[in-house]
């Protein structure tokens, strides 16, 4: 964030309450919605934001290929130190080998699902976070918006017209 | 639900971690006495040698096999809750989905001690394990049980994985509601989480992976452990039913468990608002569902070595009806199949004591399943002469007790320590209505 930007928490009760404070602000070219916080998943939220998609589902599906390919290759690899026909089945045996590859294609997508989550998440991140209100995790709604200081008082004015209280008037020197 | 609201939750979920009362340490340290009997056999089998168990030739598998089977169905019943029906958007799982993934993880981590207890020589275990043995030689993976290893270690790590995932949001709240050193170590559990819009939208798309995910891993995980006996020629044990027939016995036995552990509870925590008698009568409801096709299973069997004309077959199933182990057999055919049609009557589904003792009935039932199957088939295989009986020995009793005083022990720590119930999941039926899983 910019030197001069200064931000305002609103804290709403409601969430439609939220969304709408969400959607009138992204129509001002000169407020910025900083960050949204709240205590449960919400569409409304998603439709005001309107973000792109996240890039966990491909950190799954580079996990679950590279798992395949481990599970059956290292499968093979050892009936192959020992090139012994067991059960009349060749030593490079495609069904059970497979069944090693399927179950690690889920550990593997499941470790890339991980890696993918806390990677786009930034988790886990011990620092304390300006403006975040112990509310938040449990029954209140939080947006952060950004204006010059010179607005500070039509942002915090906005928000308490939509049902808001209003934390941090300070300027912000730094990112958030 | 009505009445509820995000703070009323968060009260009610939060009020089970405060200070316990001396009723619960006794219960925690009867477990615990429980837990050290079990130990104790098995280090005494450790020092004696697997000969102080009752396996014997023909029957090489005893209880600690049965147990293994029995543990990992548990299991799998609170992936079903956590994982499927979070698919299938079904809301009211979200109540009890906590307590069912945490019954899943420790219900692995209770049936993967068996295959070391049963190892006798437990310093070998290292032999399953995917490095080479001290001449070289690596464990040859078309052998079931290797599939065996490689899914229940995939298994306990996802589950793991998923149950820590879904708590993140709950730890959050529990960071903020507390103060001094439990705020700390939530504050490290917790990640932190701030419940940021960047945070949902990762989320829940990687929980929606990991319940895509852990689908197919349950329904192989039960498959494999099958395996071990389809894959083999013993008459009962080699068919292909055993797979499907795994799967919806160990769902039908974990959904049992669930409302085994759910109604005290409900009760003990006064979770009544949250697990309301809906969510109860809905895991009622699912049970009938698996009972019937496990009964249907039990038929098919019956009906293929009819249809065989198999003697071999026939024989092993006649046995098993009317034999030495029919008592046994009985037990489960009542217990797993017509007890839980008792709750196709809305008046039994809705009275806790009755779901009680029906979710205890069908948890003895599907034990004896596992009997009967493991026991029965290698008792009475191909050649008369090999016959031969099985009853398990002190030592193994004691180590069965050890194995459930473990489960439960586990579960009574989790649920005064941890949130037993997903608040946030919670919220989320509230706000979307029962209907709706998020």
């Amino acid at each position: 964030m910019p030197a001069d930007q200064a931000s305002i928490m609103g804290i709403f009760k409601h969430e439609d309450q939220t969304a709408a404070a969400i959607k009138a602000l992204r129509q001002r070219a000169d407020w910025t919605v900083a960050r949204v916080h709240s205590p449960l998943p919400s569409h409304a939220i998603e439709t005001a934001l309107a973000p792109p998609k996240s890039k966990v589902g491909w950190f799954t599906l580079a996990g679950g290929i590279t798992g395949f390919f481990t599970g059956f290759l290292f499968a093979a690899f050892t009936a192959t130190r020992w090139s012994l026909m067991v059960s009349g089945k060749p030593v490079v045996a495609l069904v059970p080998f497979f069944i090693v590859g399927f179950e690690f294609t889920i550990l593997f997508a499941v470790f890339g699902n991980v890696l993918g989550l806390i990677s786009q998440a930034r988790l886990p991140r011990f620092g304390p976070r300006p403006h975040y209100d112990d509310r938040f995790s449990g029954n209140r709604f939080g947006v952060l918006a950004q204006c010059r200081p010179t607005q500070t008082k039509q942002l915090i004015q906005f928000f308490q017209d939509r049902g808001a209280e209003t934390t941090g008037a300070e300027s912000q020197p730094r990112e958030v | 639900m009505d009445g509820l609201t995000y703070e009323s939750i968060d009260n009610t979920v939060l009020a089970t971690l405060s200070p316990p009362r001396r009723s619960y340490w006794i219960t925690v340290m009867l477990l615990f006495a429980g837990v050290l009997i079990g130990a104790s056999c098995w280090l005494y089998q450790i020092l004696v040698g697997i000969g102080v168990g009752g396996q014997n030739n023909p029957v090489h598998w005893g209880t600690y096999l049965i147990n293994f089977v029995f543990w990992v169905g548990i299991a799998h019943s609170g992936t079903l809750i956590s994982a499927i029906l979070h698919l299938f958007r079904a809301g009211w799982r979200n109540p009890i989905a906590r307590a069912a993934e945490t019954m899943t993880v420790f219900a692995v981590c209770t049936a993967g001690l068996f295959p070391f207890i049963h190892l006798g020589r437990v310093w070998m275990v290292y032999y399953m394990l995917p490095i080479p043995n001290q001449r070289t030689l690596w464990p040859n993976f078309q052998s079931p049980l290797m599939f065996d290893v490689v899914a229940i270690s995939t298994y306990l790590t996802v589950s793991s994985l998923f149950w820590y995932t879904g708590m993140l949001p709950d730890l959050a709240i529990v960071r903020d509601r507390t103060v001094g050193v439990r705020k700390k170590i939530f504050s490290i559990l917790a990640l932190g989480w701030t419940g940021e819009y960047e945070q949902w939208r990762h989320y829940t798309r990687g929980y929606l992976f990991f319940a895509a995910l852990a689908t197919p891993l349950v329904i192989s995980v039960h498959s494999v452990v099958s395996w071990d006996f389809a894959l083999s020629v013993i008459p009962g044990w080699h068919t292909t039913i055993f797979a499907p027939y795994f799967v919806a016995g160990a769902i039908h036995s974990g959904l049992a468990m669930v409302l085994t552990l759910m109604i005290p509870l409900r009760k003990i925590f006064h979770y009544e608002q949250i697990i309301t008698m809906h969510v109860l009568e809905s895991v009622a409801k699912t049970i009938v569902f698996t009972g019937l096709i496990v009964g249907f299973a039990y038929a098919t069997e019956i009906f293929m070595a009819w249809y065989s004309h198999s003697t071999v077959e026939m024989e092993s199933f006649w046995w098993r009806a009317f034999g030495d182990y029919s008592l046994e057999y009985w037990i489960m055919v009542i217990c797993n199949t017509t007890i839980p049609l008792l709750l196709l009557f809305k008046k039994i589904r809705t009275t806790i004591a009755t779901l009680f003792i029906i979710s205890l009935l069908v948890n003895v039932g599907m034990w004896y399943e596992r009997f009967v199957i493991i026991i029965g088939s290698v008792a009475h295989d191909f050649l008369p002469h090999a016959w031969g009986l099985y009853s398990p020995t002190g030592i193994e009793f004691g180590i069965m007790i050890g194995s459930f005083c473990l489960f439960f022990f586990l579960f009574v720590l989790f649920v005064k320590h941890m949130p037993s119930v997903s608040m946030t999941e919670v919220k989320e039926t509230l706000h979307e209505g029962e209907t709706h899983a998020g």
